[in-house]
């Protein structure tokens, strides 16, 4: 009898963890160093510990929930693949050209750089060809002209090719017969068509997608044969689903594709856990705070639901964290709302040329890592600042799997910022510790505050392996009294992975006037766009157990922009312009008399998981758990006598003022003087300011 | 938590909603707006402002052509209407060029917002809609002589009452429209702005208090200024000047009217006061500037040598003493035309900045292109359509850095307000044929200047044009030894291919069914002697087709092999 077991795997810039969740609820959970140059293999590595600790068969394994970086960092780093471009003859520069919008302070400045452009004028080809917005052929493709283009390519030697012709959302043809052209010429390459990738109107937006799209697409590829080789010869063949920005996961097969899709999962699988323990506690309004090694993202779930926006912007600039709508290159696809910065564990300290002290963004990641990891690292890190001011243990860190070594982590400490600074190793330390603080408050003002939201109204979930050392000291910056440390906070995003449904989003820009769409017609429309969300999903035609939602967007005669209208029934389909109406007047205050059409319809594919059980429930106890005393420091004057409790001991039934320290196998919990915890029933640690 | 971090806290979530709401509002004007050019791609301006007409807070996105306008027009208001005859719910609307608006297309909506039946604060948007009159669709007039030939004038009149729409005044505007459904969806997004931007403002004021939100501007407004005034003292001491002359007006063919500017900077926190007396008198043609417009030209690049992260309000205006004299091209006497004034605006700024670099030698910039309106329109027919766009060109060389390309002048905020061409395409009887990067059009120079951009529309149905190009007699001028950019062209192709000229500043030009409109924008001057370039610089010019092979050989002594 099969245990109906999970796997959820999620890597980061310093550590991978996967967590195994059993029928039952019970988890096994491994925290591992990532490989940055072969990231699957430390995904390997960490499942066969937990298939081990589980002595569970492999083949009990119902399923494989993936997170990954590797789309994140290709495009951070504009290490994808070497990509040709090809567009419609006399638009070749269209990328080129750009749109990108000075915003805010940098309207103000003579210097200002523009972002590089994307592609080398080497990298572009144009097609001779053209049809109109209504889908009608004003050029056909003719075989010279394709011929030449396929020629150009191939001599251009690329690993994948972009393919955005105008208008291809409208008649997808000519995108189609360059695609069969090159892949008959060039079985090897990988292509991507716009009508495929996103067919809705705007060139610039669909063609910068497109491109994005076939920059990572051939490394996701590779990357996902490896790992599910390496599965498989653990003897998991249970289908692997791969994160995604929007909150959902998707079938690995079609990952490649939409590669674009995971570019923000790491940070979506930490607000999904969010969400879950949001509406677990009944609370309206939740700041998740997910500090990892490399970096630290916060985002904000009002009524059990994280915000989602349509686009995302590579390189994007402003406030809103760098969210500015038209700064940067868009990339067309669903992505939780959130703001990231680059303080985690691993963020290195340093001093700029006007001796002031910094943190971030570099990281030293999962190699050499942290000084105190006794891998080479010589400069300091947050980690080795919390293991000086007594915050890590060196033996009880990980559960005493991994030892940190205090010596050269005061080294690092001592050489880099104490000594030219002139002060102890010690205040050094502190001061480590209250900028990195500061940098990711910054995440938490830029979804709060400068959305004219106050955190004070919110409760703060923290994760993430160094997450719950840090959010007490920012929840007292922002006036924030509660704080909440799931159990097993330290991989709540390879847990928040785990529940997440199967979903995909399609839409296909179609113009027509609100009364010429039959409910015939709508059923027939709406039929083709499924068949691409489903393929998108990575489901078949007839798989069934699927919540279909489909969505009209609506707008006046002459407008840009759509509200989407829920479509209950392809009969009712003539009382979306009524409804069309109503909505606008309540979004808007005013209700225009124009005439209204329909402009994109879209299909929204939900395939409910059965959700593990979230927590782990725990028998109360009233005796303290056992506690050891170290010195900790909380200011810079001096040490404290601190309580040292292992989070295994701690029951709910109790409650400790802090200082005090609550060691768990992948986390660390540090509170202060002045704020006391507690555990609850589903094992979460709560901490409040002391009355 | 209290005490000073608690006021801090508040003090700046605050701010934050202040902006928060401008913005939003602008988001949904932008949403709402019928007119292609504001739907698809221009940023709609909204601010809040108090009881007396300060600038409280501008929506961060907003074109700063618009930024001093809601500023300026507000008190014409405040002088027409008592402010104790007003009531919830009623919105007011103007476009006077010469109390404060810019011209009859610019629509400025207010609303005020009540606290205990008092008037507190006041919301207001501002675009440009998509047609009101005059002697050519869509506002672009540049062969107007007087104000009365660019579109229906509006006093500060009531455009809802106690939250009844005024029908009279609807009816007017509709009448005098060639687009009425559009003009009429435009006022609509303008008046959902004001909207919600005032409901935002009731529930601060709920939440906070009226007179602690009062109190939490006041500060806001003061410690802007402040900090304008700290920045202007890092100036160095001294009276710098500068000038631009412009190509014409488009009727007055011996004119080139020059703009000039005497800025007196002394060093301490008196501010700075830029005299712009000696620009030479006002125009025949549409070029002239409402004095709303040349102070945002003036504010706008002083703005450009302080911290750029100043909130944009009224205590960014109160060190900065602006002069212009009655009947000149920066403050005209009425019925002076106004509706070109981007071009004497756009002088205003190069002027500015030219004389203030020497103060901050850093930041010497060569000039840039200036925006490229233009209109197409079928305006008789039973269907009327309407494009009003326009195209940028490169800008000017920076010292230390090329000028970036087809992105048009400094403060235009960028392209992503030139429409996406599908779209267009989509809703309107043309096709675009080309739009590429203009090669060897930036100035060459130690830091060359940005490209300019051609684009090809043909027409498919009988159109009428009108076009408003500038630095097309006159090249954006290098810097330094720079040499100038290209010069812009307008023309037409007709069907057998023969080309027909057009003028840079015309109205109600014909074009036949299946003629294409070439324009071409131009490119920045150049910034230092060309021969100073690094190698590796025009080679890759060469490699990517910004410079051709030639040129490159002619301006910089460098062999390339050219692009494939």
């Amino acid at each position: 009898m099969s245990e109906a077991c999970v796997l959820g795997a999620d890597i980061g810039g310093t550590f991978t963890d996967v967590v195994l969740t059993r029928g039952d609820g019970r988890l096994h959970v491994a925290k591992q160093l990532t490989s940055p140059e072969a990231p699957e293999r430390s995904v390997l590595e960490a499942v066969g510990r937990v298939l081990a600790e589980a002595a569970i068969a492999p083949g009990e394994i119902e399923r494989v929930v993936h997170g990954t970086t590797l789309a994140t960092n290709a495009v951070i780093e504009r290490k994808g693949a070497r990509v040709a471009f090809v567009t419609t003859e006399g638009f070749g520069d269209l990328l080129r050209i750009g749109r990108e919008a000075r915003v805010e302070d940098d309207r103000y400045d003579l210097h200002f750089a523009p972002a590089p452009p994307p592609l080398e004028r080497a990298a572009i080809f144009e097609l001779p060809e053209r049809v109109s917005a209504r889908g009608e052929v004003l050029r056909p493709v003719a075989p010279p002209g394709l011929e030449a283009v396929v020629e150009g390519v191939r001599a251009y030697a690329p690993e994948a090719v972009a393919i955005c012709l105008l208008h291809a959302y409208a008649h997808p043809g000519h995108e189609e017969a360059l695609e069969e052209a090159l892949r008959a010429a060039m079985p090897d390459v990988v292509v991507v068509r716009s009508s495929r990738v996103h067919p809705e109107m705007r060139e610039f937006d669909r063609a910068s997608t497109t491109l994005f799209t076939a920059e990572v697409a051939p490394l996701m590829a590779r990357y996902l044969a490896r790992l599910a080789s390496g599965l498989e010869s653990l003897g998991i063949r249970a289908p692997l689903q791969i994160m995604e920005s929007s909150g959902g996961v998707m079938a690995a097969s079609v990952a490649a594709e939409r590669a674009v899709a995971t570019l923000e999962s790491g940070g979506a699988a930490g607000v999904m856990a969010a969400a879950r323990f949001a509406g677990f506690y009944e609370k309206s309004r939740v700041i998740s705070f997910d500090m990892g090694g490399t970096t630290a993202k916060a985002g904000v779930v009002e009524k059990g639901r994280p915000a989602v926006v349509r686009e995302l912007h590579v390189g994007g600039r402003g406030s809103f964290g760098g969210r500015r709508a038209g700064t940067g290159m868009p990339i067309k696809t669903p992505t939780i709302d959130l703001a990231e910065v680059g303080a985690g564990g691993g963020s290195i300290g340093w001093l700029d040329p006007e001796g002031v002290l910094r943190v971030g963004p570099r990281s030293a990641g999962a190699s050499p890592g942290p000084a105190c990891y006794g891998q080479g690292g010589l400069e300091p890190t947050v980690t080795d600042a919390n293991l000086v001011l007594g915050y890590l243990s060196p033996e009880n860190f990980a559960d005493g799997r991994f030892a940190l070594d205090p010596a050269p982590a005061r080294r690092a400490l001592e050489d880099r910022i104490a000594s030219p600074l002139g002060v102890s190793v010690e205040r050094a330390a502190w001061a480590m510790h209250e900028a990195a603080s500061a940098s990711m408050a910054s995440a938490i003002h830029v979804v709060t505050v400068q959305r004219g939201l106050d955190p004070r109204d919110h409760t703060l979930v923290a994760f993430g392996g160094a997450g719950p050392m840090h959010v007490v000291g920012i929840a007292r910056e922002f006036g924030i009294d509660q704080v909440i440390a799931p159990t097993h906070a330290g991989v709540a995003s390879a847990i928040g992975m785990q529940a997440t449904d199967l979903t995909a989003e399609h839409g296909l820009t179609y113009l027509v006037s609100s009364d010429a769409l039959s409910p015939a017609e709508a059923r027939a429309r709406f039929a083709e766009v499924e068949v691409a969300a489903r393929r998108k999903m990575g489901v078949g035609d007839d798989e069934e157990g699927l919540e279909v939602g489909r969505l009209v967007d609506a707008r006046f005669v002459g407008q840009a922009h759509e509200v989407s209208i829920p479509l209950a029934s392809f009969d009712v389909i003539g009382e979306i312009p009524a409804r069309f109406r109503t909505r606008y007047a309540e979004l808007y205050g005013v209700a225009p008399a124009g005439r209204v059409e329909f402009a994109a319809l879209r299909v929204r594919l939900r395939r409910p998981v059965d959700r593990p059980p979230l927590v782990d429930q725990v028998a109360s106890a009233s005796e303290a758990p056992p506690m050891e005393q170290r010195l900790a420091w909380f200011g810079p004057e001096a040490p404290v006598e601190t309580g040292v409790v292992r989070r295994a001991d701690f029951r709910p039934g109790v409650a400790l003022s802090g200082p005090v320290i609550i060691e768990g196998s992948v986390e660390t919990t540090v509170v202060p003087p002045g704020w006391n915890v507690r555990v609850d029933l589903a094992a979460s640690l709560v901490i409040e300011r002391d009355r | 938590m209290s005490g000073p971090n608690a006021d801090r806290l508040e003090a700046e979530i605050l701010r934050h909603a202040l902006r928060v709401a401008a913005e939003e509002a602008s988001i949904v004007v932008v949403h709402s707006a019928h007119s292609a050019m504001i739907a698809e791609g221009a940023d709609a301006c909204a601010g809040i402002l108090d009881r007396e007409g300060r600038l409280v807070t501008l929506s961060t996105a907003t074109n700063l052509m618009h930024a001093a306008s809601l500023r300026c027009s507000l008190p014409a208001i405040l002088e027409d209407h008592d402010l104790e005859a007003m009531a919830p719910g009623d919105v007011f609307v103007m476009n006077d060029c010469f109390r404060g608006g810019i011209h009859a297309n610019d629509l400025v909506v207010f609303r005020p917002v009540f606290r205990e039946g008092r008037v507190e604060w006041w919301t207001g948007t501002l675009i440009h809609v998509s047609d009101l009159g005059g002697s050519s669709a869509g506002g672009i007039v540049p062969t107007a002589t007087d104000v009365f030939a660019e579109g229906l004038q509006l006093p500060p009149v009531r455009l809802y009452a106690g939250g009844e729409p005024v029908a009279d005044l609807h009816q007017i505007l509709a009448l005098n429209s060639r687009t009425p459904d559009r003009v009429m969806g435009d006022v609509g997004a303008l008046v959902a702005g004001v909207n919600v931007a005032a409901e935002r403002m009731e529930g601060l004021a709920e939440r906070y208090g009226t007179a602690r939100l009062r109190a939490g501007i006041e500060d806001y407004l003061a410690g802007s200024e402040t900090r304008m005034r700290e920045e202007l003292a890092k100036l160095a001491p001294g009276t710098y000047r500068g000038e631009y002359r412009i190509d014409g007006d488009g009727l007055e063919p011996d004119r080139q009217p020059v703009v000039r500017v005497c800025a007196e900077v002394g060093g301490g926190r008196e501010g700075i006061r830029l005299d712009f007396s000696e620009t030479d008198d006002q125009a025949l043609g549409a070029i002239n500037a409402g004095f709303s417009q040349a102070l945002t030209g003036a504010l706008y690049a002083v703005r450009c040598f302080v911290d750029p992260s100043i909130p944009m309000n009224e205590g960014c205006f109160s060190p900065v003493d602006v002069v212009f004299r009655k009947g000149s091209l920066l403050d005209p006497h009425p019925p002076a035309a106004c509706g070109g004034r981007v071009v004497s605006v756009t002088a205003v700024c190069e002027a500015v900045v030219h004389a203030l670099s020497r103060a901050r030698p850093e930041l010497a910039t060569a000039a840039s292109s200036v925006i490229h309106p233009f209109t197409l329109a079928a305006p008789s027919r039973l269907e009327p359509w309407l494009l009003l766009s326009y195209e940028y060109g490169g800008l000017g060389a920076r010292r230390g850095s090329d000028g970036p390309d087809a992105t048009g002048a400094f403060f235009l905020g960028g392209r992503n307000v030139v429409p996406q061409i599908e779209p267009l395409e989509a809703s309107l009887p043309i096709v675009f044929e080309r739009q590429r990067l203009l090669p060897d059009s930036g100035g060459a120079g130690q830091w060359r200047g940005g490209l300019g951009v051609e684009t090809r529309i043909r027409v498919l149905q009988e159109t009428e044009l009108a076009v408003r190009s500038e630095r097309v007699l006159l090249p954006p001028k290098g810097r330094e030894g720079g040499q100038d950019g290209t010069a812009g062209t307008q023309y037409v192709i007709e069907e057998g291919g023969g080309e027909r000229s057009l003028p840079a500043k015309g109205a109600n030009l014909q074009m036949a069914a299946n003629e294409v409109l070439v324009l071409t924008t131009s490119g920045g001057g150049g910034l230092g002697a060309p021969g100073d370039r690094a190698a590796e610089a025009v080679a890759h010019d060469v490699e990517e087709g910004f410079v051709s092979a030639e040129e490159a050989e002619a301006h910089y002594g460098v062999r390339g092999s050219g692009p494939r």
